[in-house]
């Protein structure tokens, strides 16, 4: 057999191999952690499929639109800024995000990092929220993480918004005094 | 014959079926056309995506932002690597950057693929490894595809580089024609894009069969009535129509189950398709997913037949018509100039004449002595910047010279004195380039 015939079958046998190899990765990566199966593929599959970035789930608003069903809908982060008057100033910063930014999505995911993570970074964002309303000559901010109930048809109807009291559960996540 | 013999060669035939079959499935002859499609919306969504976040890029991604490495690399493995963790010094992240932007604009455009598509997936997942909480759906469809169509042999179709090709033999002999590319292993990554997007969908729906609200079908009311997603109108027009939400639902649910399944017969893909792309333009109008629904889009166009691509540029020549451009065959500067423009031709709509060889009955050679023309399917011939002005309207790979010739006022009135300038001195210009040519 030629060299040229037994490269072109070298060439077929490793294109073959590694289509069925990637394949195999794109049907784990999302696929449930229950079975041994998944299990034992995924240790074989982890670090190729860390390395690219292929390990996700695709699991799109699903299975429940609200975040780890904690909520029925969603978690915004709300904070209010003591002023050296002691009068109290509430901000949601979500609200002013634009949807045609990219850098909404972002700050978005960045709001929600920190309800996640206050301690690791509460301190960073306070002093940032303390900066951006040094106007006020804040003196202390309390984050809080106002969670969103239901909200139906009928409340739509009779004109209320999303965010009524009535419908948010607010709870303090952290209070940090501003750096002068 | 002996039993072994026989099922030694029913062995045989059963083996030479499956690869006759494994064949089919993965290594058919195809040419790049579709992906290189996914390349351009892939490779323009990046540039703009990331041009976008340059003015964050060391508050976001940097060491003295709000994300210190330290913390980056807490919740990361040693496969998860990023650029980003071995930069010391601020500049080191904007020159990467500048680099990375740079390689996004080469791609989109097709120039030098083989390596700067590289580039571009190791910026992406180093972007997206330096801080995971920015990360969302997009980022990872991002990863997946980047990687599929880094294997690919990308850029032989719709590219600069497809130019450069063509231009190299045009210069040999002007009507040279370059067949297109068609690979084994082109075939074979078209179809791991396909499958990409199909797992995508199926799991994709299936997660959302766990949910109850998608169940009861409730789901997009929730969604549009979050504040990440909030939209009024919308909620208005449910609130009153309430049924609305149900069809909505069910249909995303259907359309997402659907789809792994009937993508890939030949009589149902045209509507899976448009129900798929349908579906993301909705993401992108009424919640504002207009980077997500777009590379979505993007992903989908793999599954674009190249029968309805060679359909739509016959339809297009059709509709066009047959464009005849003459030039001077002794003017060298002409010659490379139109070696240029055809390049860009990649329907090859326009045939070309040398009036020296062999002289137009349409345009006399005293006319053809002051410029080049184009004779157009209805017997009109446009001189000179006309020609020029009337062809990159019509041809396709020539449309990002549309905003230089098409300026109300201003590009007829610089475009004609610069193009009678070039024609009144082309034989100083070939000499130049002749003599730059032989030293």
């Amino acid at each position: 057999m030629t060299a040229k015939v037994w490269r072109e079958r070298v060439t077929y046998t490793a294109m073959s191999l590694f289509v069925a190899w990637h394949t195999l990765a794109m049907v784990v990566a999302p696929a449930p952690d229950t079975s041994d199966l998944i299990k034992g593929l995924r240790t074989v599959l982890d670090p190729y499929l860390h390395f690219f970035k292929l390990d996700n789930q695709w699991n799109f608003f699903a299975p429940d639109v609200g975040e780890e069903g904690r909520d029925p809908i969603g978690v915004i982060l709300r904070y209010v800024i003591k002023d050296d008057a002691g009068t109290l100033h509430r901000f949601d910063p979500d609200a002013g995000l634009n949807w045609f930014r990219p850098s909404s999505i972002w700050f978005h995911d960045w709001y929600r990092a920190l309800l996640e993570n206050p301690d690791d970074f509460g301190e960073e964002f306070a002093a940032l929220f303390c900066r951006q309303h040094a106007e006020l000559h804040p003196v202390a901010i309390t984050l809080f993480a106002a969670g969103q109930k239901e909200y139906g048809p009928l409340d739509r109807l009779r004109g209320k918004q999303p965010l009524d009291p009535e419908f948010v559960n607010v709870a303090p996540v952290k209070s940090f005094e501003c750096p002068p | 014959m002996s039993a072994l013999g026989i099922s030694a060669r029913a062995g045989r035939k059963a083996f030479a079926a499956a690869e006759q079959a494994w064949s089919r499935l993965w290594f058919q002859e195809r040419p790049t056309t579709p992906l290189e499609l996914v390349r351009i919306g892939i490779g323009a969504a990046l540039l703009l995506h990331y041009l976008s976040a340059s003015s964050y890029l060391l508050e976001f991604w940097g060491d003295a932002g709000l994300l210190p490495r330290a913390l980056a690399l807490r919740d990361s493995d040693p496969w998860m690597q990023s650029v980003f963790f071995y930069f010391t010094a601020p500049w080191q992240w904007i020159a990467f950057d500048a680099l990375f932007l740079f390689c996004c604009a080469a791609f989109t455009a097709g120039w030098r693929t083989d390596w700067v598509k590289w580039i571009v997936l190791i910026g992406h997942i180093s972007f997206v490894y330096r801080n995971t909480y920015l990360v969302y759906g997009v980022d990872k469809i991002l990863a997946a595809v980047l990687l599929i169509l880094c294997l690919a042999p990308v850029g032989r179709a719709i590219s600069l580089d497809r130019v450069r090709a063509v231009r190299r033999i045009k210069r040999a002999r002007l009507d040279a024609v370059l067949p297109p590319y068609t690979g084994r292993w082109a075939g074979a990554c078209t179809r791991l894009m396909q499958i990409q997007m199909a797992v995508l969908f199926f799991y994709s729906g299936t997660t959302k069969l766990l949910g109850d609200q998608w169940w009861h079908g409730d789901a997009l009311w929730l969604v549009f009535s979050s504040e990440e997603y909030y939209n009024g109108l919308l909620l208005d027009l449910f609130a009153r129509h309430y049924w609305l939400v149900n069809v909505a639902t069910y249909s995303t649910v259907l359309i997402e189950l659907a789809y792994p399944f009937l993508i890939w017969q030949r009589a149902t893909r045209p509507y899976l398709l448009a129900a798929a792309i349908l579906l993301h333009v909705q993401f992108a109008v009424l919640m504002g997913l207009f980077y997500f629904s777009f590379v979505m889009i993007m992903g989908h166009l793999s599954f674009v037949r190249i029968e309805w691509l060679r359909r739509l540029g016959t339809a297009w020549k059709r509709a066009i018509g047959d464009m005849e451009m003459i030039y001077d065959g002794k003017c060298g500067f002409c010659v490379r100039s139109m070696v240029w423009f055809l390049a860009f031709d990649g329907l090859q709509q326009i045939r070309v004449r040398d009036f020296r060889k062999n002289p137009s009955p349409v345009v006399s050679d005293a006319q053809m002595e002051k410029a080049l023309y184009l004779v157009l399917p209805d017997g009109r011939a446009l001189p000179g910047f006309e020609a020029y002005r009337y062809a990159v309207l019509r041809v396709p790979g020539l449309w990002w010279q549309i905003p230089l010739f098409y300026v109300p006022v201003f590009s007829r009135l610089i475009g004609h004195p610069i193009y009678n300038w070039v024609a009144g001195n082309r034989s100083w210009l070939s000499s130049i380039l002749l003599s730059r040519r032989r030293s």
